[in-house]
């Protein structure tokens, strides 16, 4: 199952954020997409997921076109964001949460599989989601792709706000989704931790894509100071 | 005891009718984050409906209601919910508050142009018939009412809790997006919750019905004591609201029992019943913890926040003001004497519609109340010149004495905002209205007071032009003064805590005393145009100014515009000058119908139709600007950043 972007321009109302973006994530592998703030990275995840619908250009999922199709008919098709900020319901409790993502499925493996990875969360189940800590809520989001276990996985700044010893946890997670097979788009501000587990990377500067490569390229930081300022590598 | 188990039963009926509204309100608040002010509204055209198909179509009760909660109920919610409400997502609260006020305004009018406003009696639903319970007797429709009810509660409780589709419902209010990134689909979440929420409403205004007649502004009342019902469980809770429901019910039959024995002697305990719900409803929101009361608003709006200042809000109107009064002091020379009455009437609420502005445009509170000021406003000039005050300073005072009343009202609007404040001055209305303008001392004994009009340093100003001429400058003293408050430093700060009240405190600024000043000032102001309308008709009584009042001004002030003079102007012309120029009844329910139509409109226009009209200089112009300067400017920047990424910097 490969995810393709061709040419693709999107934006809000008049504003066009995306000018020509071209992406690929091949089946199973693990793509970083970095870049400085107002790049077109969310805006670029939310074109996929189908929540901005691209002006020009297509989202080709195995082959196929999306088109304009809803963002559930997608979830359906396999593709799972975890959107930036806190991607849970904050009014319902963690049972909850879980349930609303696996969707009439096996409520009780979904719980099992969660609390597994997380077993913090297993204490929790019948607590307020939006009452939890940041990095326990981080975990709930994360917990979904866990248990959905989608085709193509998005992942919109995992570690923003969180402490390291979380982040630590969160990413042993999508270490193992990614040794799962899973297709992985990372979006992410510690550079190093998105370039250890990336196979390719993707720059995008000013809505355009500005570098592709694989990680080793990105060595010695030229191309780091260039798109995402001094000091990042 | 068996004195009181009648009472009971009555109680628990009633109670279930209310649970079952309650039940819809709560649904569709947590369901789509929009409180209904119309949930009444849906409730008194199912009733319509019902009178029609049974009455004039001579279809089996039953069939009936079960077409009409099945059936017209849900369509009801599909429509509103597409039509009214998905159109203001990202919309500020006050817009969702205006639509569905617009919404009831406009249904109440429509109703009253096709069926009339007298009362009409309706068919039973359910066979009549009593189980004899040894101590006392329950009619067969008492225990299938309750049944319904207690049934239903239980009912959506499982179903929200133990279901998908409720699971769905409660989250896509969290988050409509993230749900639909879970695989819901929140559009079609969204509708069926309304289509639940107003089958709801349909089912208990059909169900009160048989006991009430059919009666427009009746059912719609009584429909909205469940709100007192909702507020127990923070509109959140089923359980609670419907529990809250039953209890008001009972409580209410209770009170008729005590009260009773005296109620030929003081008559304002026979509104109490029926204001139990408010009382509820407005010492609820204002005494729980603040923060308890969290409004469900969507996420997306932070990013499309709504509409921003309005233009020419902050510049003081000299133009018009000085138009107004060229055009004022003509009038008495060109027109006749009816003429001069209307012109004088609509000074008076020129000055109702700029002190109510000072709420609604200045520092966005919604006020559902204002009725009451221009109410008390009249009554105490009244009162006092029975006393022997004579005209102006009895004028003055009256204001004075309602900035108390005011005052009161400043406390809920420092705690609440939002829909909160609208909710709690809706309350403190109807309570007003059910409660007080009952007793002797707000209209008399009589429940009506006369009015004079004025002697001012031995000049006569009875006279029709006399008391234009007299109108004239109070208004315009009162419309400068607003005006001034506006302008400056006052002006600026409420329409600063309008958008964020944190960011103004952590100024080191007092939010707390410009919120009273504001709500002392448009109560002040309100009074004395009371004053002057009560002078003009000579009298007021109990029925001059309603719950209803307040809401119709707030939709005609928002539809024309609520931020500046002009729009305050523009509901003056549309509310008081061109009904006098038809003579017809009809023409006024058709004016209410549009005001609310209007309003559904521009709710989200920062200005209304006024600010639509002195905009359109300035949009013309940036769509010119679009048309051929940004994409040169948008490609001269594109040839520079790319000129910049090459060269390395």
């Amino acid at each position: 199952m490969t995810l393709e972007l061709r040419h693709v321009r999107a934006g809000y109302g008049r504003t066009e954020v995306l000018h020509d973006v071209s992406l690929t994530v091949p089946d199973g592998a693990t793509v970083a997409l970095l870049g400085s703030n107002g790049a077109g990275k969310t805006t670029t995840l939310k074109t996929i997921a189908g929540l901005v619908h691209p002006s020009a250009g297509d989202v080709c999922w195995n082959g196929k076109a999306l088109g304009h199709s809803a963002p559930h008919h997608r979830v359906d098709q396999g593709i799972c964001l975890i959107p930036e900020g806190r991607g849970i319901f904050r009014n319902l409790t963690v049972a909850e949460n879980l349930a609303m993502h696996v969707r009439g499925r096996r409520k009780a493996d979904a719980v099992r599989t969660a609390t597994k990875y997380f077993p913090v969360l297993g204490e929790r189940l019948s607590q307020t989601a939006g009452t939890m800590s940041g990095g326990q809520q981080q975990m709930l989001a994360v917990a979904r792709a866990l248990v959905t276990q989608p085709q193509l996985l998005m992942i919109d700044e995992l570690s923003v706000g969180l402490a390291p010893v979380v982040i630590d946890e969160l990413f042993a997670a999508v270490a193992m989704l990614r040794a799962e097979g899973r297709s992985l788009l990372i979006v992410e501000q510690y550079v190093h931790r998105a370039l250890a587990i990336a196979d390719y990377v993707y720059i995008l500067h000013k809505g355009r894509i500005a570098f592709v490569g694989e990680p080793a390229q990105c060595e010695g930081g030229a191309v780091f100071s260039r798109y995402l300022g001094e000091g990042v590598a | 005891m068996s004195d009181y188990l009648p009472f009971l039963v009555l109680g628990v009926t009633s109670g279930s009718i209310y649970a079952l509204a309650a039940l819809g309100l709560v649904v569709t608040y947590t369901t789509s984050g929009v409180f209904n002010f119309a949930h009444g509204t849906v409730a008194m055209v199912s009733a319509y409906a019902y009178y029609t198909l049974t009455v004039t179509h001579h279809m089996k009760p039953v069939l009936a209601l079960l077409l009409i909660v099945l059936g017209l109920g849900p369509l009801i919610g599909i429509v509103v919910d597409k039509a009214l409400f998905r159109r203001l997502v990202g919309a500020g609260s006050a817009a969702y508050v205006v639509v569905s006020i617009g919404l009831l305004v406009a249904l109440q009018g429509l109703v009253i142009i096709k069926y009339g406003p007298t009362a009409r009696p309706v068919p039973n639903i359910f066979p009549s018939g009593v189980v004899d319970l040894g101590q006392v007797n329950v009619g067969y429709d008492q225990i299938a009412i309750t049944a319904i009810a207690a049934g239903l509660g239980l009912g959506l409780v499982v179903f929200f809790t133990k279901t998908q589709t409720g699971l769905d419902m409660r989250a896509v209010v969290d988050d409509p997006q993230l749900s639909e990134l879970t695989g819901a689909n929140a559009s079609r979440t969204t509708a069926m919750a309304w289509m639940l929420g107003s089958s709801f409403a349909a089912l208990a205004g059909v169900l009160l019905a048989p006991t009430l007649g059919v009666d427009a502004t009746l059912l719609t009342l009584l429909v909205v004591q469940a709100f007192g019902a909702a507020a127990l469980g923070r509109l959140r809770s089923l359980p609670i609201a419907y529990l809250g429901a039953i209890g008001l019910g009972i409580a209410g039959q209770l009170s008729t029992k005590w009260t009773g024995r005296w109620a030929t002697e003081h008559t304002w305990l026979g509104g109490l019943p029926n204001s139990l719900p408010f009382i509820v409803l407005f010492t609820v929101l204002l005494v729980s913890k603040k923060g308890s009361f969290v409004e469900l608003t969507r996420n997306v709006a932070s990013r499309t926040q709504a509409a921003g200042l309005a233009p020419g809000a902050r510049r003081f109107p000299t133009a018009l003001l000085i138009g107004l009064v060229a055009v004022s002091l003509v009038i008495p020379s060109i027109a006749t004497d009816s003429r001069v009455t209307t012109a004088t009437t609509a000074l008076a609420m020129l000055v109702v519609f700029a002190s109510l502005s000072l709420l609604l445009g200045l520092s966005r509170q919604i006020s559902l109340c204002h009725a009451v000021f221009v109410a008390l406003g009249a009554s105490t000039l009244g009162h006092l010149q029975n006393q022997g005050v004579p005209f102006l300073p009895a004028l003055l005072l009256s204001g004075l004495i309602v900035v108390p009343v005011a005052g009161l009202l400043a406390i809920p609007a420092i705690r609440l905002s939002g829909l909160f404040l609208a909710l709690a001055t809706f309350g403190f209305g109807v309570l007003f209205q059910n409660l007080l303008f009952r007793t002797s001392w707000v209209f008399g004994t009589a429940g009506q007071l006369g009015v004079d009009r004025p002697s001012v340093f031995g000049h006569n100003l009875t006279g029709t032009k006399g008391f234009y001429w007299f109108t004239l400058v109070i208004s315009i003293v009162s419309v400068l003064v607003i005006e001034v408050i506006r302008a400056t430093r006052l002006g600026r700060l409420l329409r600063a805590t309008a958008d964020s009240n944190v960011a103004v405190e952590t100024l080191g600024i007092n939010t707390t005393a410009a919120r009273t000043v504001v709500f002392c000032t448009s109560g002040f102001f309100a009074a004395i145009a009371g004053g002057l309308l009560g002078a003009q008709v000579s009298s007021v009584s109990t029925t001059s100014f309603n719950f209803l009042s307040s809401m119709l001004w707030v939709t005609v002030l928002v539809a024309a515009g609520a931020a500046t003079l002009g729009g305050a102007t523009l509901a003056t012309l549309l509310l008081v000058a061109i009904p006098a120029f038809f003579t017809s009844a009809e023409v006024i329910n058709y004016q209410t119908a549009a005001f609310g139509i209007a309003a559904i409109m521009f709710a989200q226009a920062p200005n209304g139709v006024i600010g639509l009209i002195t905009e359109l200089p300035r949009r013309a112009f940036v769509a010119k600007l679009a048309d051929d300067g940004v994409p040169r400017i948008a490609a001269r920047r594109a040839r520079m950043a790319e000129r910049l990424a090459v060269s390395g910097r």
